[in-house]
């Protein structure tokens, strides 16, 4: 670490380098929080979470029941012992909450004075932060598995919201309109995703297993499905080139929106070079996998080889790295299963909320030699005050007063 | 491999280590292969997956079969040998163009792939429709076209006619003698035959070891101690393969103990 710093001080390595290398190191050796964790508010399972693209600073949450949280990230206590506060919650005896559970999540990507939320009421909901009551809401036919705001958009101010029974939506939040369509899927639509760089680029990934790139400009339907096999292995059904060979209910790009790592029913996870469409064909494996409903899960930024951090059905997230497949470790701690995992891009942590009704946070593994330096400052604090408190102790009773004789 | 030697490759020393120029430029090294004897020239040291495809040739028991099979590997068995899947999965796909190996769809999974040797491939062919008295001139047809020029898994019906040259009777000798198996109308599977006899011996043997596996308390064994196990007499293929098989094929997890490799049966 010295050398990088000096190599970078001197001007022999770029700025890059430094940050390239710190980070992947961080980003590898995730493990339990020792000393953090989450305020628990949460009345029912998390099914989504979102970091604030901003400032990175507040975690959004939305769970089963309906309910919305907002909790602060940063700790300014001065203490390492740190439970991230809640600021402000859309709690059960609020009447704008969601009737039923809440699917999807999103900040505003401008800024944190507004969020996004849908759910299994068919509801899409947009939220002022400041007075936590909707400032908009939109209704569909069915229910609302996943939205998603482009984080690039300038031209533009949609909102693509993938629903039940193959509609997939795109909300106008300028004019208000929600009647624009794009008809391609056959069934319901699991999880949407905009491209960080292209701000036309839009996937959709459904229940008939396939994973259909759209440009919202043109009128003329989807781009192009994206093929597990690249076209190689005649399939029997010459119109169906399916992503998976299940349900696709995960995606997720890479941060510089030149791939795209899809999740399926099928136990497979793939790798999607968005440029030419084509499988990259990285084999990581079986990972279990049969939810029926969309999936979040996390992809490493400003790392050397990047990773995934993908839940399975054991309770316990895997880590991968995206371009050899190979698996890097198993993540344990949630006592039932991980619905949505999101990695802070500046502190290489990970937040992850699962049915267990906790967000547990994911940290760097620290040197040994930090965690005996706080045990040896918490154990000199409790020396101090033990001494003081015997000291009255010694002498206190209940009936006798100091001054009678 | 543990996170530390991943993150420590990252914080390599950069110091390049000077290597004293080899004076034998013009000699090409012969290296001898210990297994079989084959030797490989220096310019053509062989991959990671040919030599774990040539480890695994020699775990097959061709004397069992009577020479009514070619050797068989199955493709989940690399991936117990040789850490890195995309690797296996790249060496393999140009093994296939360069038309050494050949792949065959053999299981229910989407994914199971078997293996064989083109040139066994080859005479395995041969002996099997000269046995059915399929005409020797449909045979060498086979032969010279879609064993020799052909590299992928199922063929349609155009291929066949178009480029090889095939009549609708000629089709219907070569799917009787099993070289091709209906996919679908107009497209057919490229097949191994009498690859039943291997699928049943390969499938009796998985139960085998999983049965073996599951009926230990806590559902797991040694190694060492499942190679010393009695193994039934009916499944031909042997312990060894049927390991790396299980291994590869995701049901079993592996565990480095102080005394060994652990096999532990992954829930379901």
């Amino acid at each position: 670490m010295l050398k990088f710093l000096t190599a970078r001080e001197s001007g022999i390595d770029s700025p890059v380098v430094l940050r390239r290398i710190e980070s992947t190191k961080r980003a590898y050796s995730l493990e339990l929080s020792k000393h953090r964790d989450v305020e628990c508010v949460f009345y029912g399972g998390i099914n989504s979470l979102d970091i604030d693209p901003v400032e990175s600073r507040y975690l959004l949450s939305g769970t089963v029941s309906g309910t919305l949280h907002i909790h602060d990230l940063t700790n300014h206590s001065g203490e390492v012992k740190h439970t991230t506060k809640a600021v402000c919650n859309v709690s059960r005896s609020n009447t704008y909450k969601h009737k039923h559970s809440v699917e999807t999540v999103q900040w505003y990507p401008l800024d944190t004075g507004m969020f996004l939320s849908s759910g299994t009421d068919r509801t899409l909901k947009i939220w002022d932060t400041n007075s936590m009551k909707p400032a908009d809401e939109y209704e569909f036919s069915g229910i609302v598995y996943s939205h998603h705001m482009s984080p690039v958009a300038t031209t533009h101010c949609l909102v693509a919201v993938g629903c039940h029974s193959s509609t997939l939506k795109l909300v106008d939040l300028k004019s208000g309109s929600a009647t624009h369509m794009l008809k391609g899927h056959k069934k319901s639509i699991l999880t949407v995703r905009w491209s960080p760089k292209n701000e036309y680029l839009l996937v959709s990934g459904s229940e008939d297993n396939r994973v259909l790139l759209w440009d919202v400009r043109s009128s003329k339907g989807s781009l192009m499905s994206l093929d597990q096999f690249n076209g190689q292995e005649v399939p029997t059904f010459l119109s169906a080139c399916t992503a998976h060979s299940g349900n696709v209910n995960g995606m997720s790009f890479t941060m510089d929106g030149l791939h795209l790592v899809t999740s399926g029913t099928d136990n497979r996870i793939r790798l999607w070079n968005i440029e030419t469409g084509r499988n990259t064909l990285v084999n990581y494996g079986k990972i279990q996998n049969e939810t029926r409903k969309g999936l979040q899960f996390a992809v490493s930024c400003w790392c050397k080889s990047d990773l995934i951090y993908i839940p399975d059905e054991y309770c316990n997230i895997q880590v991968y790295e995206m371009f050899t497949g190979r698996k890097i470790d198993t993540l344990r701690g949630h006592l039932q299963q991980v619905n949505c995992c999101v990695f802070h891009p500046d502190y290489q942590e990970l937040y992850s909320g699962g049915n267990d009704r906790n967000v547990l946070i994911w940290e760097p593994e620290l040197d040994g030699s930090y965690d005996n330096y706080l045990k040896e400052r918490s154990s000199k604090k409790q020396t101090q005050s033990r001494s003081f408190v015997s000291r009255i102790a010694a002498t206190a009773d209940s009936w006798s007063s100091d001054e009678e004789t | 491999m543990s996170k530390r030697s991943i993150v420590n490759d990252l914080y390599k020393s950069r110091k390049r280590v000077c290597t004293a120029p080899s004076s034998a430029i013009n000699e090409t090294s012969e290296f001898n292969d210990g297994l079989n004897g084959t030797s490989f020239s220096a310019a053509e040291i062989p991959s990671d997956t040919k030599v774990s495809l040539l480890h695994l040739k020699e775990l097959f028991p061709l004397e069992r079969f009577e020479g009514r099979l070619p050797v068989v590997i199955v493709k989940h068995q690399l991936y117990s040998l040789i850490n890195d899947r995309t690797a296996v999965d790249k060496e393999l796909n140009t093994l296939k163009l360069a038309n050494e190996i050949k792949l065959f769809k053999l299981g229910a999974e989407l994914d199971d792939y078997c293996i064989v040797f083109t040139k066994e491939y080859q005479d395995h062919v041969i002996k099997v429709m000269s046995e059915l008295c399929i005409s020797k001139n449909i045979c060498n047809k086979f032969v010279n076209t879609v064993i020799k020029k052909y590299t992928d898994v199922c063929i349609n019906k155009d291929t066949l006619m178009n480029e090889f040259n095939f009549t609708d009777s000629e089709i219907t000798q070569l799917v009787k003698a099993s070289v091709l198996t209906v996919r679908d109308v107009g497209n057919w599977w490229v097949a191994l035959p009498n690859a039943g006899i291997f699928m049943k011996c390969f499938l009796r043997g998985r139960k085998a070891i999983v049965t073996m596996i599951r009926k230990c308390k806590y559902r797991e064994i040694l190694q060492t101690e499942l190679e010393q196990r009695k193994w039934p007499k009916v499944c031909k293929l042997g312990l060894q393969y049927h390991m790396h098989e299980v291994i590869g094929a995701d049901l079993i997890k592996c565990i480095q103990t102080t005394s060994g490799l652990l096999l532990r049966l992954k829930d379901s």
